[in-house]
């Protein structure tokens, strides 16, 4: 452009002025050349000119309206076109809001769990979880961590952490807090910066001179409230002083996926367990997780491959303390088995493929509306096109209505994910676990929403308004009857709309139909112990500063106390509760056996006291029960369940075997029936009980009482607390409630999948309704001359009802192919129900088949009930 | 060809005769809007009177068009004016309308001016 190309209206405007004057000016000068008067050459020349603000607005005209201007104009006719049909807007609006609700909240829970395993950290991409042979418990030694760091070359680092509780000594009341002890680097390599002092220095790792510790910003908060000069001074952990030399940022709260670290100390400050940095394997040694930051440009892998070779090496130097497979295997954060990640993948990406097809349901539904819509708009389109509206223009139009929708059922989606985000941490009943998962409302949850809007928007708007915009005008303005029901081609997109619907829906029912039943088998089923009248209740001697002698003593006190409490049955320990989702795993094999290379010898191991299987109702199949005096200065003693007994000793008496568990043999004494571990419909894992009093670390008071358990709760932890007033108590609770973890994600999957098969019924029946309501209004007149020519009502209602029986057939046939090849992909999240189980099918299909025909039978009804008279009358 | 078709080809017609000719103005030299009224009247022997209402919207939109660009500039009597001046862009368009008008004329005379004994063979 040659001229002033910023100027705005305005200054265009003011340009043109300038033109026509100049042009007057010109005009003006040449009449007064030919000897006119200045005052009557300008009238004349004005004169000539003609109508000035006409000219003006004439030509502003051909400026060309800016896009802008363009949309502003598609807009406004948009939105008087919805401001017409306002049933319509409102229904398509909540239905949108509804089904994009649905998926941008499944996938805020997806991006405050999976997307965002480590708050606070930077780039979590490029972070890996390592793996060792088959554990999930901690898999690496210090040892072995540190000779992985150092030898690697596929790493910018490589952290490790042991997650655990402690209790805060200091003050007046013991705190149980979860605190991590953490290699030297590991803010370093998670890449966060300290709010308050400094993080760790590389020679503080093991054994400072003097400990010292990292606060988390709530806790900083809370107990200490917010002094901005803690940096230096010393707080008492499990009655150790430590010194504070930072606080952490807020919202960082450690390397574990879905839980809360409260504080951080290096890996061995307080100096309690001495096998934990010299060891490679036995007691506690093997207690790490580790965490690896993949250097730039290095995939997982070739990094897998580094660390494999690392670890060859150091099995081959170590042979005795690496039985077992130890290959090493890399997770990225989203499924890192440790946290709580392993089960959000295994669960949300699935609700939000329902979710999705939730959203595909509701806009195949708003297309019907709409299309019937711009098929009873005909007229005004044809008319529009014959008066030179292009088709382009015509679409765009109509497209813009749908956007419109979308948009507005976008914005009302964002406002409800704020608040449906944070819903999901009410599926988590309490447990012992600092769980922080919840769902996030951050960028990409609105990048999300958006980005589903707009196709939402494409296919509810660009699909019926290409199809409406075929119609040739004049046949339309000239034959207003012939095309009575919207033309053949609409009538077949309509169909098929309707088919897609009943399609669609059917795989949601199905699902949550077998999700619930899941459920209720869930719920239903034996886990193989009592589970009603028992509370259980964690002491803190073990975090709290106790020596062993002191601990030993207290337990002994703690056993006959609350053993004389009236209403208990048996008074027992424990450090282990099923079903909660946490297990501990040793490396075990039977006296003499040399294991083959990467055989896994993993089994689930509980510490239990004398009395526990009684207490659970778990039957001892042979041998006896441990005992009070199976204590530390008696033999070591072992009883298995039966997969164990099957695992170590086919077909042969485990009674009298040995088995060795942390370099010492231990006698099996015992055989116990199986029970539940972690999950019912898990598939049983050899476990080993061993005698509280002989290994036990955590203590959880177990008693069996006579009513309510949750009655005696005040009851077990005063007489505790009368033992010892700072002995910390917590996580006092029925193990019914503790239990509950294990369905929890049983639970999630069958509400949303129920929430969402119940949206898709909904919106297929009332899809397959407006579809033939609508059609039967259309064909009024015909059936009107159908009765006027001697056609009997039931023959109206089988016309009517034969088309919608159509339909509903062709949808439920693909539905039922669509629906029973999905269940056989998820069947694995089954419980006690095939994944094509006949009575479920059927009764979906019945459901749905039968809503589908009551949805027929309604407009049917109303067009058999017409008088002949008055229907052939109306057009 | 349908009847909305021809009704649009119509103002495409009288559209394309005005840019044509405000075209061809311009082949002779930059001009602006007054100069262009003149020169229409002059060549045509005063047949031909371009309204301003036609002719501003013409070149205005032949400019968005980027057929003719505009440049302000003193005339020869001092007086500020905007000139226009034809594109390369625009110069094929001028050689396809004035293609395009030769048929017309030629197709119109060849109805109008049929011989007699032709017309009855």
């Amino acid at each position: 452009m040659k001229w002033f190309p910023n100027l705005g209206f305005q200054g265009r405007r003011r340009e043109f002025e300038e033109e026509i004057d100049a042009h007057l000016q010109m005009a003006i000068a040449d009449r007064v050349a030919r000897g006119e008067t200045p005052e009557a050459a300008r009238q004349a020349a004005e004169r000539e000119f003609g109508n000035i603000p006409l000219v003006e607005d004439v030509t502003r005209d051909m400026w060309g309206r800016g896009w802008l201007e363009q949309l502003g104009r598609d807009v406004r006719y948009a939105l008087r076109q919805l401001r017409r049909s306002p049933g319509f807007t409102i229904t398509a609006t909540a239905m949108l809001t509804v089904a994009i609700c649905a998926n941008s909240t499944v996938f805020s829970w997806m991006d405050g769990t999976m997307l965002r395993p480590i708050p606070g950290a930077r780039d979590t991409s490029a972070l890996v979880s390592l793996q060792r042979g088959e554990r999930t418990t901690p898999p690496f030694s210090y040892l072995d961590y540190r000779d992985l760091r150092e030898q690697n070359r596929s790493f910018d680092g490589i952290l490790a952490y042991h997650h655990d509780w402690i209790t805060l000594t200091g003050g007046a009341q013991p705190e149980r807090v979860y605190i991590a002890n953490v290699s030297a680097n590991f803010f370093d390599v998670l890449g966060i910066k300290p709010m308050l002092g400094r993080f760790f220095l590389p020679d503080e790792e093991s054994r400072p001179a003097i400990p010292s510790v990292v606060l988390g910003y709530s806790l900083w908060k809370t107990r200490y409230a917010a002094d901005p000069a803690i940096v230096g001074k010393s707080i008492d952990i499990a009655r150790h002083p430590v010194t504070v030399i930072g606080v952490a940022p807020e919202g960082v709260t450690g390397a574990m996926p879905g839980l809360r670290e409260d504080l951080w100390v290096t890996l061995d400050p307080l100096g309690t367990e001495g096998w934990r940095m010299t060891h490679r394997s036995g007691g506690n040694a093997v207690w790490l997780n580790v965490i690896g930051r993949l250097r730039p440009g290095v995939s997982r892998g070739q990094a897998a491959q580094d660390l494999d070779t690392v670890m060859r090496h150091i099995v081959a130097a170590y042979p005795d303390q690496h039985l077992g497979d130890n290959r090493i295997t890399l997770d990225p954060m989203w499924r890192s088995p440790f946290g709580a990640n392993g089960l959000m993948a295994a669960t949300l990406p699935l609700l939000l493929a329902f979710a999705a097809v939730v959203l595909l349901l509701t806009c195949a539904n708003v297309a019907t509306l709409t299309l019937v819509r711009f098929v009873s708009r005909r007229r005004e389109l044809a008319i529009r096109q014959s008066l030179g509206a292009n088709r382009l223009q015509l679409v765009r139009q109509m497209v813009m209505e749908g956007v419109l929708l979308s948009l507005v059922a976008g914005a009302a989606a964002l406002v409800l994910t704020s608040w449906t985000s944070k819903t999901f941490a009410w599926f988590f009943p309490a447990n012992e676990n600092p769980l922080i998962l919840n769902g996030a409302m951050d960028h990409k949850v609105v990048i999300g929403i958006a980005v589903s809007s707009l196709l939402v928007g494409m296919l509810c708007g660009a699909l019926p308004a290409w199809r409406s915009s075929h119609a040739p005008a004049a046949e339309v303005l000239k034959a207003e009857s012939a095309s009575i029901s919207g033309g053949s081609r609409n009538r077949k997109l309509l169909s098929g709309l309707v088919v897609a619907q009943i399609a669609l829906s059917l795989p949601l029912l199905l699902c949550s139909g077998l999700f619930l039943r899941t459920l209720r088998n869930l719920a239903g089923a034996n886990p193989g112990f009592e589970q009603d009248h028992i509370l259980t209740a964690s002491v803190g001697t073990n975090i709290a500063g106790y020596s062993r002698e002191e601990e030993r003593l207290i337990r002994h006190k703690i056993l006959d106390r609350v053993s004389a409490l009236p209403g208990v049955r048996v008074a027992t320990f424990t450090d282990w509760i099923p079903m909660t989702l946490s297990h501990k795993g040793e490396d075990a094999y039977p006296e003499g056996y040399v294991p083959h290379p990467h055989e896994a010898l993993q089994v689930y191991h509980a510490d239990v006291g004398p009395r526990y299987l009684e207490s659970l109702h778990i039957p001892i199949l042979e041998g006896r029960e441990f005992t009070l005096h199976d204590d530390e200065k008696a033999p070591r003693v072992l009883i298995v369940d039966q997969t164990a007994a099957r695992h170590y000793w086919p077909g042969q008496d485990p009674m009298g075997k040995r088995l060795r568990v942390w370099g010492s043999l231990f006698t099996v004494v015992g055989v116990a029936r199986n029970s539940t571990h972690i999950f019912v419909n898990e598939s049983p894992e050899p476990l080993v009980y061993t005698s509280f009093f002989q290994t036990g670390y955590e203590t959880i008071v177990q008693v069996e009482t006579e009513g309510n358990p949750a009655d005696m709760e005040p009851a077990v932890e005063n007489v505790i607390h009368a033992i010892d007033p700072r002995l910390p108590v917590f996580d006092v609770r029925p193990l019914r409630e503790s239990t509950q973890m294990a369905s929890s994600f049983a639970v999630i999957e069958s509400a949303l999948a129920g929430m969402f098969a119940l949206i898709g019924l909904v919106l297929a029946v009332t899809g397959i309704y407006g579809v033939v309501a609508y059609r039967t209004q259309m064909r009024t007149h015909e059936i009107g001359i159908r009765m006027a020519l001697g056609a009997s009502r039931v023959d109206v209602l089988r016309l009517v009802l034969v088309q919608g029986l159509w339909l509903t057939g062709i949808g439920l046939a693909l539905g039922l192919a669509f629906a029973l090849g999905l269940t056989r992909l998820i069947a694995r999240l089954f419980y006690g129900i095939g994944a094509h189980d006949p009575a479920t099918v059927a009764s979906v299909a019945m459901l749905l088949g039968t809503m589908s025909l009551l949805a027929c039978y309604l407009p049917a009804h109303r067009a058999m009930r017409r008088n002949p008279v008055t229907a052939i009358r109306e057009l | 060809m349908s009847e909305k078709d021809q009704y649009k080809n119509r103002i495409e017609l009288l559209q394309g005769t005005l840019d044509m000719l405000i075209l061809q103005t311009l082949q002779w030299g930059p001009q602006h809007g007054y100069g262009i009224v003149q020169a229409l009247r002059l060549r045509s022997g005063d047949v031909l009177q371009v309204e301003t209402g036609s002719l501003y919207p013409a070149l205005h939109r032949l400019e968005r068009q980027g057929w003719v660009q505009s440049e302000w500039k003193q005339s020869e009597s001092r007086q500020r004016a905007r000139y226009y001046r034809i594109t390369a862009k625009g110069k094929k368009q001028l050689a396809s309308d004035l293609g395009r008008w030769e048929r017309i004329v030629e197709a119109i005379g060849s109805v109008m001016y049929v011989k007699p004994e032709e017309s009855e063979s």
